[in-house]
């Protein structure tokens, strides 16, 4: 849905890099490159980017908007 | 006992250090208490007035919840300990607002647009929480206390707190046949071919070494061996922003120091 703010396994902070990463991946960069240079180590927190689809737009849409 | 750094990150909040000649006990009771016991801030109440997101109240308090707040471990106490007992005064807690609407451009409400009441205590990273469509709008307050590992990992000061033996690579020249295998496996690039003084294989980063043993299962001639040493230790803290590194390694000693006082007192108490 949204980002989870901490990785699951290890608890480190995850969500302020999540836009970083989105916009260099999109810009063509490596998944592995950006994830080395945010100084994501460990394979618990990478999964957490690489295995992630933010479908919060899809969902917003159906959600109900007060009149 | 000797305690070298060897990395503190220039914000302070990653801190790796070599301990040697030091009890298994006290790093593991140091890791313990570190990931237990050291306070930290965090929200814990939330009221909402008006939620139209499309999170439910529940998940948008957890992820409130879960944001790292800088604490300010002089100024503020634990509820449990407070001449209030917990109902809420501003010794124990710090009132946050969130107000935010949407628009068509679909804005995103980052931890940065919380409030907070005392200047001291603020978000410690720019964290997306939700984002909100046009006639979707978020009003809420929310209260955050110190609280402890112990009782929700969102008090937790750390995101990793481990600490490791210091590897040991023993190299016998005089079995080794220099088919090179064992620098092509390691996972980790630890071994290199090096031609000065001699033909040789050289260690290169010891620290990094995971004592995986595929270099001591690939070589056929026994001459690569790994182990540990039994008493040196590579301490790792990671931070998650609440508190710096090292100020979290002083508040864990300063308490596993007043456990020990305590049981002294105890037992002395007993013996009178």
């Amino acid at each position: 849905m949204i980002i989870p703010i901490r990785c699951f396994t290890c608890g480190k902070i995850i969500a302020d890099k999540w836009e970083i990463y989105e916009e260099r991946v999109k810009n063509g960069e490596h998944p592995k490159d950006v994830l080395d240079s945010l100084g994501i180590k460990r394979i618990c927190c990478r999964r957490m980017f690489i295995s992630f689809r933010d479908l919060l737009d899809e969902i917003s849409r159906f959600e109900q908007t007060p009149k | 006992m000797s305690i070298k750094i060897l990395e503190l990150s220039d914000d302070g909040m990653y801190l790796k250090i070599l301990i040697e000649d030091f009890p298994k006990e006290f790093v593991n009771s140091l890791r313990r208490i570190i990931l237990a016991e050291v306070p930290t801030m965090a929200i814990e109440d939330v009221w909402i007035v008006k939620n139209s997101s499309p999170l439910y109240d529940e998940m948008l308090a957890h992820r409130l919840g879960l944001i790292p707040l800088t604490t300010d471990l002089e100024s503020y106490v634990l509820p449990e300990e407070c001449e209030c007992k917990g109902e809420g005064c501003p010794m124990c807690q710090v009132a946050f607002t969130l107000e935010k609407q949407g628009d068509e451009h679909n804005i995103m409400v980052y931890s940065t647009d919380l409030k907070s009441e005392d200047e001291k205590i603020q978000v410690a990273a720019k964290i997306p929480i939700v984002k909100l469509n046009a006639g979707q709008s978020i009003i809420l307050e929310a209260y955050a206390k110190l609280g402890k590992g112990i009782t929700h990992a969102k008090w937790q000061p750390v995101g990793t707190c481990a600490y490791k033996y210091m590897p040991e690579i023993n190299l016998r020249t005089d079995l080794c046949e220099m088919c090179e295998e064992c620098v092509n496996q390691c996972p980790r690039h630890i071994l290199e071919i090096v031609n000065e003084p001699f033909h040789s294989i050289a260690i290169n980063d010891i620290e990094n070494c995971t004592m995986c043993k595929i270099c001591e299962e690939v070589c056929e001639f026994g001459a690569i061996n790994i182990s540990w040493h039994d008493d040196v230790f590579i301490f790792t803290i990671e931070s998650t922003g609440a508190l710096p590194a090292l100020k979290i390694l002083n508040t864990a000693i300063e308490i596993l120091r007043n456990k020990a006082k305590n049981l002294l007192t105890k037992i002395e108490e007993n013996v009178e």
